[in-house]
Parts: C-alpha cells; structure tokens; sequence
C-alpha cells in the first residue's frame, strides 16, 4: 500500500547510511543509494538460485526465467506500459538510446534531421550526433532560455516532413528542469515525428505514465532509481518496437541461424543477446518493489521541496549563483559560488561529508547556453532531509571564507 | 592540521589567488591548449621565444585552486629555462605527484606544496594539468 513518507524512516531502508552515519548524500543524480530490500534481492538470487536464463532445462533455470521475465510486468506496470513485452533489459539509459540510434540510422537520408533538445545528457545527444553524421542528416537543437526551460514555441518550425525522431529528455540532469513531455509529445506526433524520452532523472522520481504520455521509447537506469549498475529498460511503443534492431548480435537473440541468414526472435528479446544479467534484472524488480512502496507524489514533493529550499536559502547568502529558474523542476540544483571554482567547492563540502557532483555533468553544450563552464550540483532523493540543506549552507558559508 | 589547510597550504591559495604571469600572449606565443574533459577546466600556456634559447611562460584560463596555483608555479619554474631544461623539469614535477615523500625534501619550496594530492587521488589531475600538456609539447617540440 501506498504511503506518504518520513525521510528520517524511509533512511533506515539505506545500509550506507548506517556505514557511514554523517554522510549527506546529494548526489543522486549520478546514482542513487540501494536499500536493503534490493541487495538482499540480488544476494539471495546469488547464494541460492543462481542460474542463466531462457537456457537450462532444470528447476534452477526455469526459475530464474520466470522470475526474470516477471520483472518486465512489473517495470511495465510502474510506467503505465501496455505490457511486459514492451519491456527490453539493456546495461542502462546510454545503451537503450544507442539501440534506437542504431535502428534509426538505417532510416536516416541525406537531408532528413533529428530534434533534440539542448538540455541533454551527452548520452542522449552524441548517439544522434553521429548518426547524423554517418548519413548527411543534420541535428537539430530546441533552444533553452536564461531560466533553464526549452523555448517550445521553436518547435514547431524546428519539425518539418524530413524529421524523423525528436528526443528529449524528462528531467534535466543539471538544472532539474522538469519538461512538458506531453506537450512535446502531441507536437511530435502532430507531425508524425516518433519521440524518445529519456527518463533516467525522471524515473523512481515522478510517475510516468508512457501510454498516457504516447511515448513511443523511454529509456532509464535501475542504478538511478535504488536498483544496481549495469541494469537498464528500454520501452518501445509496439507500434515502433518492429522497427527496433539488435546493436549486439549473438546467442540469446535468434529464431534459426545458418551459414548465410540468421532470424531473429522478437523484441524484446532480440536485443538481449548473449548471457543475461538476471541478478541485475532482479535488483530493478526490488527496487520498482521498493518505489511502489513509497507514494509517487510525496516523492516528488518532497524532493521538490528540498531542491525549492535549497535556492531560496543558497541566494540569500548572496554568493551563489544558481543556475536556471525553471518553473517546474524536480529535487536538481546546480549553482556556482562566486569566485570559488566547483571543484574547489566540492572538495571542501567533501571535507566536511557532503557528497555533490561538480564538473560539467555530461551536458557540455547547457553549461555553453547558460554561460558557466561548469558547475556544483546537488540531487536529492527520498532519504535527504531539510537538516542536511541547513548542513549545507553552512559548509557553503564556510567555503566562501577560506576562500575569501 | 585542517583537511583543507593540508588540501591548499598557503602556495596554491596565494598562486591561486595572484597567479604568475596571467595573461592572454595569444598574439606574441606559441598556444598550447590544457584541458581536462571530466571537470572543463581550461587553461591556455603561451611560451614566449626569448632573445637567446630559452623561453618565457605565461597562461591563461579557467581552472580549480590546484590547477591554476600548479599552472602558475609551472610558468614561474620554466620561465628563463631552455626546452631540455624545461622538459626535465616537468617530468620531475609529474613524478613527484606520485613518489613517496622522502624524495619530497629535495623539491624545490613551491613545489612540495602540491604533494598534498597524493593523499587526493581525485585531485592529482588537477595539479599535473598543465605540466603534462607542456610536457607534451616539449617532447614533441624538442627545439
């Protein structure tokens, strides 16, 4: 059953905290902590009912295949997907977009172009890039305006006939900037534009609802939503899914094979080729176990909150600068303080246990738009706290004075 | 000692603070350009033909504490300095980013400062950024 949640309960969930009781952790962002729930998942998996899947004819295996596919019905259940054979495993966010890359370059002629936004991570950018590239198409970028929103009103000139997908991200990685999919969406699809959308900052963070938003691929990490590394969906739309190729080709993936021809099974399966990572695949059904554990809009409030607090309290200082001020934004802050380079300011807030991302977050091209050559970011989840901002703030305070 | 204190002794907050020789030369120098993709630090190194053989080093950019103080103390070590003379100095100070202290007592004063990294190992890139893209130029630039 759905709860609304204390941050200071839901805490207990989270081992590392325990190993390291001071640690203020705001970098989920980059990859969130694992509660207790999924480790024991991927360990319990490991010490007793380890085995490949969709192979062997014993208990062991068959198992580990029903329980491996199951955790499709339940990603597809936690983004409003028609089904589970909508649901492809892949390593994560980067490799989903590169199979859509790679099927989507076969489409691509000379002069035709894909929309992306200018607020992408570089995973959901170079991919496009190259394939542009590689067939004489040109990438096209929607504009982000001094407050960190994307300049919707270009998109309709930026689409033309020869717009053959739009890809976009859900939540901006740097400035939290929360996009109007649905908006987006029906543009695309008003002119018949395929749209991917890449949730790995939205994902365990908002609810998403792909067949009410008509996303026709979504792409996330389990690793950014409290399940382990290397683990990561792809949802197509069936009515794309045909139009999606292996990138990897060997074992796992095939109807028959001969010396000249190979078939291949059906997506979702023909894009798990060789040995699957089952323990990895259960880690993300624990962890879509965890999320629905908590209430989807306490979620996203609370992180809101912490992300609305944080610049309020950060500008009154009068030394930092924060980036953006987008109207809808998720629990993402980056910000610069005055004089001090980010790296500088993060070495220092590491000094006193505080955990941030300083750099240019994988999005060279927004920090250009935004005018910063790079940045400290904080990305908060369910387990921070108000008490870890005010923590903050004062380290900030600090930092400004050794440096002053 | 503070963490930090033992992070930025007093060298590379005062080069940090007053860098030697920071200044666009673009026009008078040869350009090599000092980057670091993870963090976008960028720094550009002007070196500058003297009169007779040696070479005079300004730079200039935007970096860290660690690496615009290293970039600084590296324009103020090789300044003066023929190119082999130069080149042995940059390995010298690559190396001691990562050797064990007791070769520490021989470095030159400004430079021990940034021994403090190897206890950093996030930070070690910082300090040798600039010495290792003119290392490179060097190496390929022998005269």
């Amino acid at each position: 059953m759905s709860h609304t949640f204390n941050p200071l309960t839901v805490r207990h969930d989270f081992p590392i905290f325990r190993n390291h009781p001071d640690l203020i952790y705001f970098d989920n962002a980059a990859t969130s902590q694992r509660p207790e729930r999924v480790l024991r998942e991927i360990s319990d998996f490991d010490q007793k009912q380890s085995a490949s899947v969709h192979r062997g004819l014993y208990e062991l295996s068959s198992h580990a295949t029903r329980r491996y596919e199951a955790v499709r019905d339940k990603v597809a259940a936690l983004i409003g997907a028609e089904n589970g054979s909508t649901i492809a495993f892949t390593k994560g966010t980067t490799e989903s977009i590169n199979i859509v890359a790679n099927s989507f370059r076969k489409r691509l002629k000379p002069g035709d172009n894909i929309v992306i936004s200018g607020m992408e991570h570089h995973a959901n950018l170079i991919p496009w890039q190259m394939i542009c590239k590689e067939m004489g198409a040109s990438l096209r970028v929607i504009p982000v305006t001094k407050e960190g929103e994307l300049s919707l009103d270009r998109l309709q000139t930026l689409m033309d006939h020869k717009t053959r997908l739009l890809a976009v991200t859900h939540v901006s990685n740097v400035l939290g900037t929360i996009n109007p999919v649905d908006e987006i969406i029906l543009e695309a699809h008003l002119k018949q534009v395929p749209i991917l959308v890449d949730a790995a900052q939205s994902a365990g963070h908002l609810a998403i609802h792909v067949k009410k938003l008509g996303a026709d691929f979504l792409a996330f990490s389990a690793h950014k939503m409290f399940g382990p590394f290397g683990t990561g969906v792809l949802y197509a739309n069936p009515v794309w899914a045909p139009s999606l190729h292996p990138l990897n080709f060997g074992g796992g993936i095939i109807q028959h094979v001969d010396f000249d021809q190979t078939e291949f099974l059906e997506y979702p399966r023909n894009l798990e080729a060789g040995t699957a990572n089952v323990s990895g695949v259960l880690g993300l059904g624990a962890a879509v176990d965890y999320i629905r554990t908590l209430d989807a809009e306490s979620v996203i409030h609370h992180e809101h909150f912490l992300a609305t607090v944080f610049k309020e309290k950060a500008l009154q200082e009068g030394f930092i600068r924060v980036m953006g001020n987008p109207r809808r934004h998720a629990g993402i802050v980056a910000f610069n303080v005055n004089g001090v380079h980010p790296h500088d300011v993060a070495s220092y807030l590491a000094s006193r246990s505080i955990a941030v991302r300083a750099g240019h977050h994988c999005a060279e091209p927004l920090l250009q738009y935004m005018n910063e050559a790079a940045s400290v970011r904080v990305s908060f989840s369910v387990y921070n706290t108000a008490d870890e901002l005010d923590r903050t703030i004062e380290a900030l305070k600090e930092v400004k004075k050794f440096w002053a | 000692m503070n963490e930090l204190d033992k992070l930025y002794p007093p060298t590379i907050r005062e080069h940090n603070t007053s860098p030697f020789h920071f200044e666009q030369r673009k026009d008078r120098a040869v350009t090599v350009r000092a980057y670091n993709p993870i963090c976008g630090d960028r720094f550009d190194l002007f070196i500058e033909a003297d009169t007779g053989a040696t070479n005079t080093i300004y730079f200039h950019g935007f970096g860290c504490a660690i690496s615009k103080a290293s970039a600084s103390v590296m324009a103020k070590s090789l300044s003066g300095k023929a190119r082999a003379e130069a080149l042995r100095l940059c390995n010298n100070f690559l190396d001691s980013l990562d050797s064990d202290s007791d070769e520490a007592l021989a470095l030159p004063e400004e430079w021990k400062a940034f021994q403090a990294v190897r206890e950093y190992p996030e930070r070690r890139d910082c300090a040798a950024l600039a010495w290792a893209e003119m290392k490179k130029y060097l190496e390929s630039n022998p005269s």
